[in-house]
């Protein structure tokens, strides 16, 4: 165990409403899910002296602690690379105030992504960026390789040739966040769970994509605060400790298309998965439930193995009775996913990961004492373990 | 459609009377807008007028007061009011019986002859209407016109994909030998001098031995498909659905994201071929190895040496305005992109002056153009080229029959048929 784990703790979690049309500004959605975060902590704006989000986030730092009437600003960060920022975020926060940078940082992420700019269309301004994310880019927009569906399809295609999966073992882990969701009031889906039929006759996307294998767009925002775990057990909500927190990018990467790779897989998981094991000193079969990052099925498959909860080209077996669905062996996602709740670029999986430790999910797991949650794949990411007090 | 068969009905108009009897001025105006020197229409005792300015010469003004019982503003009205709002000039031919000399004054008359549809054409659905009128100077017929139009609904045509919509690659000092390479026909594979290690997509340092001396090799151009998606939802600007994208290995080792035209599976062969999106960007895409060669467009034929004509937004304009065309669309660029074009175009009466011109610098001064039967396809917009070309059809009892084409970079912007003596 590195000394880090356990210094910091997850002190408060807020959120908006998830949606497909907020009708507010984006640094409103921000500043709701601030307050909201620090009330369920029991903390005030003026506690707050540590500001982080996605490089993303159209809310500056600046902005939103002016909203919020936030004083004397020590600490702010942005993460890179879209949904991947999810667990770094928190990550940020925590080194932070572990290092006694600052004392309560909240790591916010707001957005109207479906009212607003929709990621799941062709972002021509991606491709015309100077820099070299747009350089990258010339290697796969001008081609028609422009969105995120199908920069994912190939890697899928790719996986499902090597090792035999099929695009019903993809749908599982649709009908697995379904279940889910159908349980929780704030998702989008509640009370609409799917089947394997339905998975199967959505329409195709990006072949091998289907409807169904892509995350919702949302409107909405989440935050998250973080403290000392010491100070976190004395607030309202109790500490929900992190006992690791990394981020991961490996050889040859690239945002989404990192197909240069022998394998064209997602090894920066398997970083991040890596040192989450080291630094918390625990290992998979230690985990009862995890929140995997759900904008493409696939990837789902893909984490699980990165992760070790099985070997290579093994997600297809190991999800097919059911194991990742409540009473299973390992539950996923268990607010949904963003498949099922909202696609709040992973930090509405993070605050699920809170709620199974304080024992407060819709879908409860018994005994979850540890939970892993991951960022945003195909992409430079990020992870956390969250921990019992 | 029975208000325009009763207009069809009510036969020829009454003569209608220029403005203007024949005059220099107006002749200058047009000679100087075409850029034709033919000395017969410069100012002087002979002057002559260009048979291409028949219909000039009865055109409406700028705010016209339209003659009660002309057929052709009665039948757009027909259509406008069912919703075929927009219009596009398709055919004109003239007969000319002879020049006009300043001074004489010429009438018009004109009668529906037909109207067809509705057709579904590539730019909406729409009604072609075509008229005949004839030019009379007192009794004497001096020439005539078929004249026809297509009224269509803007925004109902086919879609069509514009190339020029893909994304374009930046590009920067690192990766420019790609893009020179691929707009010559090469495939090229970053290659690092110092250690000999290909790699794509290139870089300015050498992962493998930092050597930050690069050049290139040129791809054999075959490879095998790695994997491969069919992207169907949302839609990609300049790309038509669904729409097949491989990442390919090359045989050299290195692998490529491409574009491929054709159904493949993972390890199938397949080869490179380049596809020019504009003037400065070409992208290698792929097809399964083994595709046919498109067949070679046939050697461009012209027995008149080939005329390439710069379009400008002055070209436009001036024409416009010397042949008393006084459309927005010829004139004001934002009431014509309001209309659904990308920009102003040349109107119909200059391209009858253009391919004359085009005719008569080549058959020389003395040139009579006895008829010019015009069909129109691809707007002629300010920023692109028109490239003529002609060929002689025949030679019988001293009149020669010329085809001419007019080529823009969308397609043919004009073909036509003159008759003339020499």
């Amino acid at each position: 165990m590195s000394s880090f784990s356990g210094a910091a703790a997850i002190a408060g979690i807020g959120a908006t409403e998830f949606s497909k049309e907020s009708g507010r500004s984006e640094l409103q959605l921000s500043a709701e899910a601030t307050l909201a975060a620090l009330a369920d902590a029991g903390l005030t704006a003026s506690d707050v002296d540590g500001l982080v989000t996605f490089t993303m986030d159209s809310t500056s730092e600046i902005a939103l602690a002016r909203e919020l009437g936030i004083g004397d600003l020590r600490f702010f960060s942005r993460i890179n690379y879209g949904g991947g920022a999810a667990c770094a975020t928190v990550q940020q926060a925590a080194m932070a105030v572990a290092t006694g940078m600052a004392d309560v940082v909240v790591a916010y992420r707001g957005f109207n992504e479906r009212s607003g700019q929709r990621f799941g269309q062709v972002q021509k301004w991606a491709a015309e960026q100077v820099n070299t994310n747009g350089l990258d880019n010339a290697w796969t927009y001008p081609q028609g390789l422009s969105t995120p569906a199908a920069t994912v399809a190939m890697q899928a295609r790719r996986y499902m040739h090597e090792y035999g999966a099929t695009s019903e073992d993809f749908g599982r882990v649709a009908v697995a966040d379904r279940r889910h969701a159908a349980n929780n009031p704030a998702a989008f889906f509640y009370q609409k769970p799917i089947t394997i039929q339905d998975h199967q006759s959505s329409r195709i996307i990006a072949d091998p994509l289907r409807l169904l294998d892509c995350c919702q767009e949302s409107d909405g925002a989440v935050a998250i605060v973080v403290t000392s775990t010491e100070r976190a057990r004395d607030l309202r909500a109790g500490a929900v400790p992190i006992l690791a927190a990394a981020q991961g990018s490996a050889a040859d990467q690239f945002v989404m298309t990192s197909y240069y790779r022998d394998d064209i897989g997602i090894a920066e998981m398997g970083v991040v998965g890596r040192d989450l094991w080291r630094q918390s000193g625990l290992a998979p079969a230690d985990i009862q439930t995890a929140v995997l990052y759900d904008h493409f099925t696939p990837y789902v498959l893909m984490q699980l193995e990165e992760l070790g909860f099985c070997g290579r080209g093994e997600a297809k077996d190991f999800i097919a009775d059911g194991a990742i669905e409540i009473g299973g062996r390992l539950p996923l996602n268990t607010h949904g996913g963003q498949l099922g709740e909202a696609y709040i670029h992973g930090m509405n999986g993070i605050a699920e990961g809170v709620r199974q430790i304080r024992g407060s999910s819709v879908n409860q797991v018994d005994g979850a004492r540890h939970v892993l949650v991951t960022a945003g794949t195909g992409v430079p990411t990020s992870g956390l373990i969250l921990g019992g007090a | 459609m029975a208000r325009t068969d009763e207009i069809k009905a009510r036969g020829s108009s009454p003569a209608r009377v220029a403005h203007d009897p024949v005059n220099a001025p107006m002749i200058r105006h047009w000679a100087e807008a075409i850029g034709d020197r033919n000395p017969r229409w410069a100012p002087g005792p002979d002057t002559e007028a260009p048979p291409a300015m028949a219909q000039v010469w009865t055109m409406y003004g700028l705010d016209p007061a339209r003659m009660p019982g002309d057929p052709l503003p009665d039948t757009m009205k027909v259509l406008d009011d069912a919703g075929f709002t927009a219009v596009l000039g398709t055919n004109c031919d003239q007969t000319y019986s002879r020049t006009l000399r300043p001074g004489e004054v010429v009438s018009i008359s004109t009668r529906l002859a037909d109207v067809v549809g509705p057709k579904l054409t590539g730019v909406g659905e729409g009604y072609f209407i075509t008229t005949q009128s004839v030019w009379t100077v007192g009794d004497e017929e001096v020439a005539t016109m078929t004249f026809r139009v297509l009224k269509f609904k803007p925004g109902t045509g086919r879609v069509v994909v514009d190339k020029s919509k893909s994304s374009r690659p930046m590009i920067n000092r690192d990766t420019e030998f790609f893009w020179a390479g691929t707009a010559i026909g090469e495939l090229r594979v970053q290659r690092c001098n110092a250690c000999g290690e290909l790699r794509h997509p290139p870089g300015p340092v050498c992962p493998s031995c930092h050597a930050m001396d690069r050049g290139f090799v040129v791809a054999s151009g075959r490879g095998t498909v790695h994997s491969f998606l069919v992207h169907h939802a949302p839609a990609v600007p300049g790309k038509k659905l669904p729409l097949t994208l491989a990442l390919v290995e090359l045989d050299e080792g290195v692998r490529m994201v491409g574009e491929v035209s054709g159904d493949v599976a993972i390890g199938d062969a397949v080869e490179v071929w380049f596809d020019p999106i504009d003037d400065e960007v070409t992208l290698a895409k792929w097809q399964p190895a083994g595709t046919p060669a498109p067949e070679p467009q046939p050697e461009e034929k012209s027995d008149l040496p080939v005329w390439e004509l710069p379009i400008t937004p002055t070209l436009v304009v001036s024409t416009a305005l010397a042949t008393r065309d006084f459309q927005d669309v010829h004139h004001d660029r934002d009431r014509s992109i309001g209309h659904g074009s990308k920009d102003i175009f040349i109107n119909i009466l200059s391209t009858t002056g253009l391919v004359q011109r085009y005719v008569t610098e080549w058959a020389g001064p003395q040139t009579q153009v006895l008829s010019c039967a015009l069909r129109l396809g691809a707007p002629a917009h300010p920023y692109d080229t028109l490239r003529f070309t002609g060929t002689i059809v025949s030679e019988i009892d001293g009149v020669t029959t010329l085809d001419v084409t007019g080529l823009v970079s969308v397609g043919t912007h004009v073909n036509a048929r003159l008759e003339i003596t020499r």
